[in-house]
């Protein structure tokens, strides 16, 4: 006689992992909020807008390219608050989390060599997976929701001359919403496909760094500028933002995701953990 | 049914054997001994037994159902404690058992969680990670305990508990036992073996070498002889060419210490030539018995009747 057991969803685990990242994500979302806050504090004044353009005039061209490059002037007010929006400092937190977290939560656990414990408890290895796929992929949005909320925040709090499209705003913060989302299905492909914490981690980042060098680069070189495809940044384009929702990219960057986290579910469940 | 069936389990590692061609089963109520030396592949049966491994080759069955890897087959139903228990260290002791007992599906396991920590003298309400090898492994063992599984996967329970413990979690493994569920127990500590299982498996790179009931197993091993001589007397050189699987254990003034293999006939034809005082027959031991499957030559030991005996048990 033989009948299959299937275990009921682990929402003990997703409640115990969601609790140790919480710190963290609360953590990075407060710097991202209070980064809109201080942007939108520098860019309501003219004053200040060109002490700050005259900053960045004197930063290397790639640089300036990197925060927006020719869209930065005295009166594109939402050009200028952008800024906290594709800032390396902004960008290097969203990185923290989308490599930290699926990389910490499934190659990090079976480093440490708990996953054979929770392994041996009624969950699946894809169920597990999942848990670390939720978190990861909503923590990401939830991130860039909170970068617009800071946005949101900033306007309200400082008085702008011009009205600024809080709509605008609010595509590119789902857009780069999935945009990060991917680079979290990255992540966590590579969580379910490398034993070693440090590979898995180094693989992301250096995914990521790859996308981010070759997007600026091939903004800032036109000589370079065929490879801007070749980079997720090029789905997330601001001047499709600024015209409405870009949705035939949205579409491409939800396949991608799509297919990466499930490419990852597949080898994680095939493999043979390092335990 | 058994509660445990393996059968021609198998596993690689790329080139190299974790097992070959493992089949035995264990029946409810029975108390399963698996012995091995390190790298034998107890662990690696283990793994593939919760699903964490998957065979190259063979089918494993716990409680009816065929085991499949990364599935969590059956869990809620298994007891398991890993040879290296390792969890996670800042949460307190009664946290990490709360939460590994939820993920079983069994939240209200609480009082039978303080039960078992005051039989094992643990305070529940320190950091894992502030605990010393031993109160983790009481860790290990309430974990695997505390839902009263019906199979019990146990590698190594005891390693690290000091004596009074170790009587104390072999007490919980009959009472487990004598409640009806299957335990597996995996164990370089071959008194706790011969202690509480009834049946025992000997592994040897990654084959069964032997399986029956521990007295046999015992039984198959060297026997004893310690003989006195009348007087003090010496019994010059001990002609062992002509006494074949006889050994010296221990040689002292009228005192002759003999380890042999089969009947004594040989022997005590022998010693009857000189005047014998007293002959004694100690206990053989179970580790003397497993000891003889690592002196011997692999091929000596592989037999078709390991194979027999697995399936003589599951009939």
């Amino acid at each position: 006689m033989s009948r299959t057991s299937r275990p009921p969803f682990p929402f003990v685990l997703l409640r115990f992992w969601l609790v140790r990242i919480l710190p963290a994500w609360c953590g990075i979302a407060l710097l991202i909020f209070l980064m809109q806050i201080a942007v939108s504090a520098i860019v309501h004044d003219n004053e200040k807008v060109k002490t700050l353009l005259g900053f960045i005039d004197m930063l290397p061209s790639i640089v300036k390219a990197a925060l927006g490059g020719e869209m930065l002037r005295v009166g594109n007010t939402s050009a200028l608050i952008a800024i906290g929006y594709n800032h390396p400092f902004v960008l290097f937190l969203f990185m923290l989390f989308a490599v930290g977290t699926p990389t910490g939560l499934l190659a990090g656990e079976v480093q440490r060599g708990t996953m054979e414990l929770i392994l041996s408890h009624p969950a699946t290895k894809t169920q597990v997976y999942v848990c670390a796929g939720i978190l990861t992929l909503a923590g990401m949005f939830a991130l860039d929701i909170v970068m617009f909320l800071g946005t949101v925040a900033g306007v309200n709090i400082f008085t702008f001359k011009d009205r600024v499209p809080l709509d605008v705003f609010f595509r590119i913060a789902v857009n780069g919403g999935l945009l990060a989302s991917t680079f979290g299905a990255f992540a966590l492909l590579c969580a379910g496909t490398f034993g070693k914490l440090y590979t898995a981690i180094s693989v992301s980042v250096a995914f990521l760094v790859a996308n981010y060098f070759v997007a600026i680069l091939s903004n800032w070189w036109p000589r370079m500028a065929f490879l801007r495809p070749a980079t997720l940044f090029y789905l997330v384009d601001s001047s499709d933002l600024w015209q409405g929702w870009p949705l035939r990219n949205m579409g491409i960057l939800a396949v991608i995701l799509l297919v990466t986290a499930g490419l990852g579910a597949v080898i994680w469940h095939r493999r043979d953990l390092p335990l | 049914m058994a509660a445990i069936e393996i059968e021609s389990l198998t596993k690689w590692y790329s080139r190299v054997r974790g097992v070959e061609d493992v089949t035995f089963s264990i029946e409810r109520g029975e108390v399963f001994g698996y012995l091995g030396p390190n790298g034998s592949g107890k662990t690696t049966t283990i793994r593939c037994l919760m699903g964490l491994l998957r065979p190259s080759r063979g089918e494993v069955r716990v409680l009816g159902e065929r085991v499949a890897p990364g599935r969590g087959t059956q869990h809620a139903r298994i007891g398991y404690l890993p040879g290296d228990f390792r969890i996670w260290g800042r949460a307190k002791a009664r946290r990490a058992l709360g939460i590994l007992a939820a993920l079983g599906g069994d939240g209200g396991s609480a009082a039978r969680r303080k039960e078992l920590a005051e039989r094992l003298e643990l305070n529940l309400d320190r950091a894992v990670g502030d605990l010393s090898k031993g109160n983790r492994q009481k860790v290990a063992l309430i974990s695997a305990f505390q839902h009263r599984p019906d199979v019990l996967v146990l590698d190594e329970p005891t390693a690290g508990l000091d004596p009074l413990m170790r009587q104390t979690a072999l007490d919980l493994i009959r009472e487990a036992a004598g409640g009806g569920a299957a335990v597996l127990l995996s164990s370089h500590d071959l008194s706790e073996v011969a202690a509480v299982c009834s049946r025992a498996a000997i592994l040897r790179e990654g084959r069964l070498v032997e399986m029956a009931p521990i007295s046999q197993i015992i039984q198959q091993g060297e026997h004893r002889l310690k003989i006195w001589f009348a007087d003090g007397a010496g019994v010059g050189d001990v002609p062992t060419a002509q006494l074949p699987g006889v050994r010296i254990v221990e040689r002292q003034a009228g005192m002759l210490h003999l380890a042999y293999q089969g009947t004594a006939d040989a022997i005590l034809k022998w010693v009857a030539q000189f005047p014998v005082d007293r002959i004694a027959t100690p206990q053989t031991s179970l580790e003397e018995a497993f000891m003889q499957y690592y002196r011997s030559s692999p091929s000596a030991v592989v037999g078709a009747g390991v194979h027999k005996a697995a399936r003589g048990v599951r009939a």
